[in-house]
């Protein structure tokens, strides 16, 4: 532990990473300010104990065992059930809603209005009331006797049929590309060597988190609220209430100890949480309302349907000179937010143009999920990366190795190509069986590349305190939605401390702890690392200071070393240390900086994958993915492989089995349970590797990337370029199913 | 789900006095208490089964070869039951062993899966009205989404039986023992009977009165012989269903097919015998173009719908696979 001790220091330090397999590694000395009071970052040199390693998550087995308390498993004294009555309709307006009829109802103790007669019903789902009773099959029999009458309007149900829909022939946008700035975008597409063009199209997926959105909430006689939710924003939720029931945030209390899964959905109160605080403060009993499966499927919000467009070209040495890209999205009734995007990198050194637009339907509103619009947009980008490579007459690893402009992942690239065996695996002759394998089997190989953008951001705390005992806590009000973060704070602290993973004891998901950031947009692990480390750092010095005080010695000759104490030529163990804090625990809250200009404000990744087609049938399986990826300092490589493995599974999903169905008529969703949503399960599962690739990158005190989005833009198209490999012809529509393999297989013969 | 009360009878007689016109029967309940908590069905009493072991479990050899299976036999027992150890049986063991998935298959009594719902996505969800279940006119999946639904027999309705057993029975010829109200109502009826002769919308989707038990499955001796198989289709091999199914039965002597049972499932509203195929082949050499022209010529009667044209194709190929295992030729 050393802190920079005048105001402002300059400190040179070296980032980078060392170079793997043959690669050259990249080492940087650069020189940042680090402002008074922080702690000096981490950097390539550094040698760590704890961080890094293998430390099991702290609460697996508090998990596998039931013992977890969930929202879902919170039932206190009294508490009621409540569910919404939604709209039956897509579109229309709400034009007569009799709640009386249930208020008598056995077990029934409040029926509220949430949508004023009159006001627009935007999809089948949109919340029009809500009821509690006591149980939650009264509440069902009452919400069957609700009677809401709608006039009823004609706003689509599927993206396709929006009136400014691109035309589809045959699946392929048939319409001319924009007049807008289309001079330089015509003008590079025509000194192109040779150019492709293709339409993708993915349809709509939804977060199927297994823990249902919701809440229980008890609204008090002080008028403070306190809810136990399922949610990836503690604060968020805090503030919406309180906005929601104009409460002081201070007086709303939020705990979110546990949660089972969010995925991008789960940000705010949202309508059930709203009303189950008003059904609340109505009854004066606790109430909960935990959506439902069709719910979760229906009004939870969903990955938008997309259409995209791609030209482009490549020059005489296979460079991508020119790179047109057009889209539209289905996000739902929202209307925006559909937007797709692929990997940047590649268009370095091209003219670009780019349009997008949204179609607005009635159906549930798109929300952020995983990566919003990049795996989308990276399955067309990829997409058009194999036409280019193939125009080039290229293999695909080569035309990669040839465009991508990044040393690191150049360096991941060849790393995984060899680790997956790609020369073995990619198929020569795409649409040809391999060698050995029966004629009615194709298989093919595919690979694509993985970007995320973010390394967090200041405005959060995190509070390391030191027993008498020789405990350590660490705190935060942030929530653990699943990444592990818990125990990244536990070794974080640890490291920091020099003392044992099990000596910390780590709480998160209460608003009473210091702020801490919602788990969007990969920010969790490089917003609070940093500030949990700094905690951990203050608390040492205060450490010190009472040791100081207690043994008498001057405080600069008391300094903290290797997890104990050098006071004035005397060692005191941690625990020796500790028993001089007195009953009162130190307690230090730790902070964060704004980034330094360290190595790379981005991170990279890539993937690959090996599928097997039978072509009689059209079924594809996924036989092996292996992931290189890096996320700057990786904090605990077991958890971020499994993050890694995670976001392929899903990816697996996405590109083969996922899609909700609506029927366009009733502009209900079809398929909104488990048993008709196609989700990967345990026979699905390929063979699956995660290699981190650890990369100093020296932007704060710690120089950890977060991992949750990276990884799953790469997965659904390297499946989709595998599946093209094999079957020697693509399928540009998501997810890839027995149907649509048969009928590209068809068009080919 | 609605308020029912819950009847835990001792005996068969008992069970079958319980049951009447609001009543339904559970076996492990896997179909029947979905359908109550989607408020699909709404009985008044539901009569559990599962206690009955001693009259509805087991499986027993008879001494001249056929085996009875009791309808609470569970579909695992009978993926691993060495009474069905005869290539003849290999069917029904490979139907039962494919079916959904381990937690499934170790609850899941042979008697629910022959008898469990159709799948239909309309039917499924309360908020249709659906021409089967009695709330609508006419069928929303023949003009709605049907990706999943009937190729062939269907009349007004294209829901398609979703059981994995009974396509994989139909070829072994197996019969139906049912009880009544009555001890002696009892009758045995081949499994084909089962299912409604004309299924149409309104038509329920098994001939078993209310009171009625299914007690068991007869599989003839004459099954042991040969060598049957089944194989199947579906989009993921976790937690799904078959797209198209398909079961065959041959016995092969002296290098010709001397008998031949065939049937499809997944394809139509009951089991989908093909009959015509196995006269077809009978008296013929097995062979990959044999089978393969027998299918599809099968197919040629197919009508497909708008979202389900692939399953042609996909059942053809399984239709082939299923022949060439039970005619025991190499992939
Ligand atoms: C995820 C999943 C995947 C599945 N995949 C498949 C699959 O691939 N293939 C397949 O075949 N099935 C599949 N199933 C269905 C499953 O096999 C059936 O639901 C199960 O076999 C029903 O058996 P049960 O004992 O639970 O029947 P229950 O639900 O108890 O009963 C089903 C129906 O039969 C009636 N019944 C049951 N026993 C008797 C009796 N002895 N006499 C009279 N009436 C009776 C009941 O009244 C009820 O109407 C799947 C199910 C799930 C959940």
């Amino acid at each position: 532990m050393s802190f920079r001790r005048p105001p402002r220091d300059e400190h040179t330090m070296k980032v980078g990473f060392v170079g793997r397999g043959g690669s050259p590694g990249v080492s940087r000395q650069v020189t940042v300010d680090v402002p008074a009071g922080d702690l000096t970052p981490w950097d390539l040199d550094t040698k760590f104990k704890t961080v890094g390693g293998r430390t099991d998550r702290l609460d697996a087995v508090a998990k596998v065992t039931g013992r977890a308390k969930y929202a879902e498993d919170m039932r206190p004294a009294g508490m009621l059930y409540g569910v919404l009555v939604r709209a039956t309709i897509p579109d229309g307006r709400l034009e007569g809603l009799d709640l009386d009829a249930v208020r008598g109802m056995p077990g029934v103790r409040a029926a509220i209005p949430l949508k004023d007669l009159g006001n627009r019903v935007r999809w089948v789902g949109d919340p029009v009331a809500a009821i509690a009773a006591d149980t939650l099959d009264q509440a069902y029999d009452a919400l069957a006797r609700v009677k809401a009458e709608y006039t009823e309007g004609d706003a689509p149900i599927d993206f396709r049929d929006h009136e400014n829909a691109p035309a589809l022939r045959d699946g392929v946008v048939d319409e001319p590309w924009p007049s807008q700035d289309a001079a330089k975008i015509e003008q590079a597409l025509a000194d192109c060597e040779r150019t492709a063009e293709g339409t993708w199209i993915c349809e709509v997926q939804t977060h199927s988190s297994l823990e249902p959105h919701g809440l229980v909430a008890h609204f008090q006689e002080d008028d403070s609220l306190e809810v136990w939710a399922s949610t990836q924003a503690v604060f968020g939720v805090q503030s919406g209430l309180a906005r929601a029931m104009g409460l002081q945030p201070a007086k709303v209390r939020v705990h979110a100890e546990f949660v089972g899964g969010g995925f991008g959905s789960k940000f705010g109160p949202d309508a059930e949480g709203v009303a189950a605080a008003r059904l609340s403060k109505e009854t004066g009993r606790p109430v909960r309302v935990l959506l439902s499966r069709f719910e979760e499927h229906t009004c939870a919000g969903n990955r938008p349907s997309a259409i995209m467009r791609i030209r482009a070209g490549v020059d005489a040495d296979g460079k991508i000179t020119a790179w047109d890209y057009q889209s539209w999205g289905g996000p739902g009734y929202a209307g925006r937010g559909g937007g797709t995007r692929g990997v940047p990198q590649w268009t370095h050194a091209a003219v670009t143009r780019n349009s997008q637009s949204d179609l607005a339907t009635a159906t549930d509103a798109g929300r952020s999920m995983r990566a919003p619009g990049w795996p989308q947009g990276n399955f067309a980008t990829e997409g058009m990366l194999e036409a280019l490579a193939s125009e080039a007459g290229m293999d695909s690893l080569a035309f990669r190795l040839l465009n991508d402009p990044d040393p690191l992942r150049q360096m991941e690239w060849r790393i995984g190509a060899e680790r997956f065996g790609w020369a073995d695996r990619v198929n020569p002759t795409p649409g040809k069986p391999r060698e050995g394998d029966a004629p009615r089997i194709l298989r093919g190989a595919g690979l694509a590349a993985a970007f995320w953008g973010q390394m967090g951001r200041p405005g959060n705390g995190a509070t390391c305190r030191i027993h008498q005992d020789g405990t350590v806590e660490a705190r935060s009000g942030a929530q653990d939605i699943g990444t592990g973060m818990k125990t990244l704070m536990a070794m974080l602290t640890a490291e920091e401390l020099g003392i044992e993973v099990a000596a910390v004891k780590v709480t998160m998901g209460d608003s009473n702890d210091p702020v801490g950031p919602g788990s969007g947009g990969s920010t969790t692990t490089p917003s609070l690392a940093p500030t949990v480390r700094h905690a951990a750092g203050l608390a040492a010095r205060q450490l010190c200071e009472r040791v100081a005080d207690a043994l008498g010695v001057a405080p600069e000759k008391v300094t903290y070393r290797d997890g104990g104490i050098d006071a004035d030529g005397k060692r005191l163990s941690f625990r020796e240390a500790c028993r001089h804090v007195g009953p009162n625990p130190i307690e230090a809250t730790g902070q964060r900086q704004r980034n330094y200009e360290g190595y790379a404000e981005h991170i990279c990744g890539c993937q690959f994958a090996e599928v097997e087609v039978d072509t009689h049938t059209g079924v594809v399986r996924v036989t092996k993915m292996l992931a290189v990826q890096d996320c700057g300092l990786v904090l605990n490589e077991k958890l971020a492989e499994s993050q890694v493995i995670g976001a392929m599974i899903q990816g697996l999903s996405y590109a083969l089995h996922e899609q909700r169905v609506m029927d366009r008529e009733v502009g209900r969703m079809l398929n909104g349970d488990f048993l008709h949503y196609k989700v990967a399960g345990p026979a699905d599962m390929p063979e699956l590797e995660a290699i981190m690739q650890p990369v100093a990158n020296g932007m704060n005190n710690v120089g950890a990337a977060g991992l949750g989005e990276a990884p799953a833009v790469a997965a659904p198209a390297a499946i989709a370029n595998a599946v093209a490999n094999a079957l020697g012809v693509p399928v540009r529509h998501l997810p890839i199913t027995p149907d649509k393999v048969l009928a590209a297989l068809a068009k080919r013969r | 789900m609605n308020a029912f009360e819950l009847s835990l009878p001792d005996t068969l007689a008992d069970a079958a006095r319980k049951a009447g016109p609001n009543s339904a029967f559970k076996a492990a309940g896997i179909d029947l208490i979905d359908r109550l908590k989607e408020r699909i069905d709404d009985p008044e009493t539901v009569v559990d089964l599962l206690r009955l072991r001693d009259e509805l479990g087991g499986i027993q050899a008879t001494a001249n070869g056929a085996v009875r299976l009791g309808a609470l036999t569970t579909l695992q027992e009978l993926a691993d039951a060495t009474a069905l150890d005869a290539p003849g049986f290999g069917a029904l063991r490979e139907a039962c062993g494919e079916a959904a998935t381990p937690q499934v298959r170790a609850r899941a009594t042979l008697g629910g899966n022959l008898l469990q719902k159709n799948r239909c996505w309309y039917y499924r969800s309360n908020a249709f009205s659906c021409a089967h279940d009695g709330s609508g006119d006419r069928c929303l999946a023949w003009h709605g989404e049907n990706k999943f639904h009937a190729l062939f027999g269907t009349v007004d309705c294209v829901r398609v039986h979703p059981s994995n057993a009974a396509p994989a029975l139909v070829a072994l010829g197996a019969e139906v023992e049912i009880r009544g109200a009555d001890a002696d109502s009892s009758r045995r009826i081949p499994i084909r009977a089962l299912y409604p002769q004309s299924p149409a919308a309104r038509a329920p989707e098994h001939v078993l009165a209310d009171e009625e038990i299914l007690v068991a499955v007869h599989l003839p001796a004459s099954a042991a012989a040969g060598r049957s198989a089944y194989r199947e289709s579906r989009e993921k091999l976790s937690f799904d269903w078959a797209t198209t199914a398909a079961a065959a039965h041959l016995v092969v002597e002296g290098g010709k097919i001397a008998r031949a049972s065939v049937c499809l499932g997944a394809v139509a509203p009951n089991p989908w015998p093909l009959d015509d195929v196995a006269e077809r082949i009978t008296g013929q050499t097995p062979s990959r173009e044999l089978f393969a022209d027998a299918a599809r010529r099968a197919f040629r009667r197919a009508q497909p719908l708008r979202h389900n044209a692939y399953k042609v194709e996909v059942g053809q190929a399984i239709l082939v696979d299923a022949l060439a295992a039970a005619a025991g030729l190499e992939d």
